[in-house]
């Protein structure tokens, strides 16, 4: 297929709605599931997604389905027998394609290790001390980075952007549209907590502080570590409880505490306003991160998780979901020596819900389908693979009522790809992010974030016949 | 070269126990399409015979004559065993940990007499791991710390002793330019911290291997003292073999202008040069083809490290291949996790973006044989040739496709889980 331009529909050969001014009301006329929410602005302009193979994750996959978009939401999605675009939108032939929603990687370093990696870029790890609570990785995130343009050319649209896992607690946490010159634009909630927090145990922060004769060496005294910055802030909430009673109780001249950055975030941990996102390997330190979830109450997601298939069950019993890495090999350091393919076909067996992440810049963001492939190979269901690259991961992040999947109301974030997901020989075409073409493989320049050397420009050469 | 990896007879004892001779494995491998890579072409469908470890025929099903007991394999693809053209598995572990990490001495930017052979290790578990992707051969050797970082070899990824998995060696010596060695030494205060000392480095050594090596041949017979030869030098020796182009210049080198200071170098000394890695070599496509030089192209899906990497392209293979330049792929080295790439899966993506199933194929066998110096004995399935042999569920590329076993010399070798 060649004609891939903006196409603006005639009307003619289409089935016109019949009061096509009422979306709303057409819409909920035709749809059985009737949960159309109604375009916010009526008038804005309405993009017609026509032909595609839909994998919509939550609805199932329509074979050749249609996807309205307005005011940067789905507003219909359907089979193209039972969807007519309204006349005025604007038609996309998506026939041949493959369309499914906006990849979700839960644990990426996107903009806060930018390329190329050098001293100057380096602000993902305060290894200085092992516990950073108060520091918020919006701070150091650089929407220039080329790799946030390389994760949206391989249908990446959502990201949770993390400091790095030196500490044992490594700062906040930013969960970001992959969008916008400035991290406000690219950050999901505008106010309040923007994201979670960053824990890690094993062998990282051992090593990142052991050596230069600080705590901590050992295992045991990262999770010491651990669970006193919780303690503190149990004792920083009575504080404020305490005083705040006072003041309701109309006392006077009362010492007013503190208030401390470092603690505020982990009040938010155990309030359950902010997850966790616990950086753990080794099946025994997957173990003392749910100890500690279980002693302090705390939302949990476990990631990487390399050993998560020699406690699997263990896994699934307290219902902490995993985000993994998949990687070409084992190795590299101990505790991912039994990093293995079908890590993420054990723990779908064992009842676990999982996503897929990049861990950027450990595997790109580029071939996190590929991941998902390799994960397929070594036994897990596609249908589950699919769904741990969008709606288990927006489930991860509390995004599930925005993104994650093709349904009305959900924002939309899409990815156009040329073939079958798992492929190799697919490629991303378009991706979309709020309604908005973020990327598309067509435009000379984007099509170089794609395959790689954006920063050569014009002296990029030609390749005949390429994909 | 050393010792001869197939014709080995398994179980001398069995042999006195046994009237007839125990051959390590007679075999019929069959497939609905069988990439020979060789003159047979592709066959669809197509059978090899493998006895004593070694090719006897290859041909369409319909006229080879299959002894009826022989062992038999069957799978839809069957292709020759994979080589990956450049690695470091053998000398750097899977722990990652000093105890297992053999790949770079730090300790001078000089170590041609450093070799692979001395540091291989046959039960280094990540050699298993590369065979269960079909990947039977590997060139391995020191890293890429130093501008002269030792001598390379091609061995098989399955045996018992370095001896018996060596195919070639030395294949190469290896030499780096860039930001590898300067990351290495400039912290130290030490030469090289700068390009041109990297440069200045490896030419004064070429240059007194030279006059070494002239010295060595010259000297008189009978010995007059004053022709007395030089005494032995390794470095000096190693490197006397590159400048003659009895062993092979490999330069890894990513940014362009590394890239024509590898060419800049061969071109003084007539080295027989290959280029390794080459990230911007689709920038100079003239160049490298104009000096002749097959290149060993970097792992696909390299990551952007250093600035020499920032213009990685996945299709670098796809056009240096288009204009002519012989090329293979690589595996490359990994410090982190994964410790390890795969070239099979580097050689997919690379397929995918323009170089298509049939030169991304040879790229991973008979092509990499040929720059590697050992398609005598391995790259295709040929008589003659050594029995190694994949076997996959479907389109070796895909990454959802699966090695169904992998034959060694004749015998099966793994027979992988996924």
């Amino acid at each position: 297929m060649t004609d891939r331009g903006h196409r603006r529909s005639r009307g003619a050969g289409l089935r016109a709605l019949r009061s096509p001014r009422s979306l709303g009301a057409a819409l909920a006329a035709f749809l059985a599931l009737g949960r159309v929410s109604a375009p916010q602005e009526p008038e804005a302009p309405l993009l017609a997604l026509r032909g595609a193979r839909v994998i919509t994750i939550a609805r199932g996959t329509l074979e050749e389905g249609t996807i309205l978009v307005q005011g940067g939401k789905i507003v219909a999605v359907g089979a193209s027998a039972e969807i007519e675009p309204p006349a005025g939108a604007t038609v996309r032939d998506m026939r041949g394609r493959v369309i499914m929603p906006g990849i979700v990687d839960t644990h990426s370093h996107v903009g806060i290790s930018p390329r190329p990696d050098v001293e100057a870029h380096a602000d993902g790890n305060e290894a200085t001390d092992p516990i950073q609570s108060g520091l918020r990785a919006l701070d150091a995130i650089w929407p220039g980075d080329p790799g946030i343009r390389m994760a949206v050319a391989g249908g990446v649209t959502t990201a949770n952007i993390m400091p790095g896992s030196a500490n044992v607690m490594g700062g906040q946490t930013a969960y970001v549209k992959l969008r916008g010159k400035t991290i406000e634009e690219m950050l999901i909630h505008k106010e309040g907590v923007q994201g979670g927090m960053k824990m890690a145990n094993g062998e990282n922060p051992k090593r990142s502080h052991g050596p230069r004769g600080r705590a901590p060496a050992t295992r045991m005294k990262v999770a010491a570590l651990q669970r006193s910055i919780f303690i503190k802030a149990q004792d920083y909430v009575r504080a404020w409880e305490t005083y705040e009673r006072a003041v309701g109780e109309g006392k006077t001249g009362l010492q007013r505490p503190d208030r401390n950055l470092d603690l505020e975030p982990v009040v938010e941990i155990l309030k359950g306003q902010r997850t966790v996102h616990f950086h753990t390997h080794r099946a025994d330190d997957i173990l003392t991160a749910l100890r500690l979830a279980d002693e302090f109450g705390f939302k949990i997601v476990l990631q990487h998780v390399s050993e998560g298939h020699l406690v699997a069950e263990e896994i699934a019993r307290r219902n902490a979901p995993c985000s993994i890495i998949v990687t070409e090999s084992p190795g590299g350091k101990l505790e991912a020596v039994q990093l293995r393919m079908d890590n993420a076909a054990a723990l779908e067996r064992a009842g676990v819900k999982v996503a897929f992440h990049s861990d950027d810049n450990v595997v790109n963001s580029r071939f996190l389908l590929r991941e998902a492939a390799l994960a397929v190979r070594a036994g897990m269901s596609e249908q589950g693979a699919l769904r741990a690259l969008t709606l288990h991961a927006a489930e991860m992040m509390d995004l599930a009522d925005r993104i994650g999947s093709i349904e009305p109301g959900k924002d939309a974030d899409l990815v156009v790809l040329s073939g079958p997901p798992f492929s190799v020989r697919t490629q991303v075409l378009e991706t979309y992010i709020d309604g908005e073409q973020v990327f598309d493989r067509a435009r000379p320049a984007d099509r170089r974030f794609a395959t790689g050397g954006f920063d050569v420009g014009e002296r990029y050469p030609t390749l005949e016949g390429a994909p | 070269m050393i010792g001869p990896a197939s014709r080995r007879w398994v179980l001398a004892g069995a042999l006195a126990l046994s009237a007839a001779p125990v051959w390590p494995q007679r075999l019929v491998v069959e497939g609905d399409v069988v990439h020979t890579m060789g003159p047979a072409g592709t066959l669809r469908p197509g059978v090899v015979l493998i006895d004593e470890g070694r090719i006897i025929e290859v041909g369409p099903v319909a006229r080879v004559r299959v002894p009826r007991d022989w062992e038999r394999l069957a799978a839809p693809v069957v292709t020759p065993g994979l080589i990956d053209a450049h690695s470091v598995v053998g000398l750097a572990g899977q722990y990652n940990v000093p105890a297992d990490q053999d790949e770079d001495e730090p300790t001078d930017p000089n170590q041609a007499d450093l070799r692979a052979i001395d540091g291989f290790n046959p039960a280094e578990p990540l050699l298993d791991y590369l065979l269960r992707f079909g990947v039977t051969v590997i060139q391995s050797g020191p890293g890429r710390m130093n501008p002269i970082g030792g001598q390379a070899g091609v061995f098989k990824t399955s045996g018992r002793t370095v001896e018996e998995m060596t195919l070639r060696f030395p294949s190469a010596v290896v030499f780096t330019l860039g930001e590898a060695p300067k990351a290495a030494y400039r912290p130290k205060d030490k030469p090289p911290a700068t390009r041109m000392a990297t440069a200045a480095l490896i030419r004064r050594a070429l240059a007194e291997a030279r006059a070494y090596d002239e010295k060595r041949r010259e000297a008189g017979e009978p010995a007059e003292e004053a022709r007395k030869p030089p005494d032995r030098d390794l470095k000096k020796e190693a490197l006397a073999a590159v400048v003659r182009g009895d062993v092979p210049a490999l330069f890894t080198a990513h940014r362009e202008d590394d890239i024509l200071t590898a060419l800049r170098i061969g071109r003084e000394f007539g080295l027989k040069l290959l280029l390794d890695a080459a990230t911007e070599g689709y920038l100079v496509r003239d160049e490298i083809l104009n000096a002749g030089v097959p290149v060993i192209v970097h792992p696909t899906m390299q990551r952007l490290a250093g600035p020499e990497t920032l213009n990685t392209t996945m299709e670098n293979a796809a056009l240096l291949a288009e204009v002519g330049i012989p090329i293979a792929i690589q595996s490359g080295f990994e410090s982190y996790v994964p410790k390890t790439r795969v070239v099979t899966l580097e050689a997919a993506v690379a397929m995918a973006n323009g170089l298509g199933p049939d030169r991304a194929l040879a790229a991973i066998t008979i092509d990499a044989a040929r720059i590697l110096g050992v398609d005598d004995r391995v790259g295709s399935l040929e008589p003659g040739k050594d029995g190694d042999v994949a076997l996959f569920d479907g389109d070796p590329f895909e990454f959802t496709s699966h090695v169904q076993a992998v034959v060694m010399n004749g015998r099966v070798v793994a027979r992988p889980e996924f």
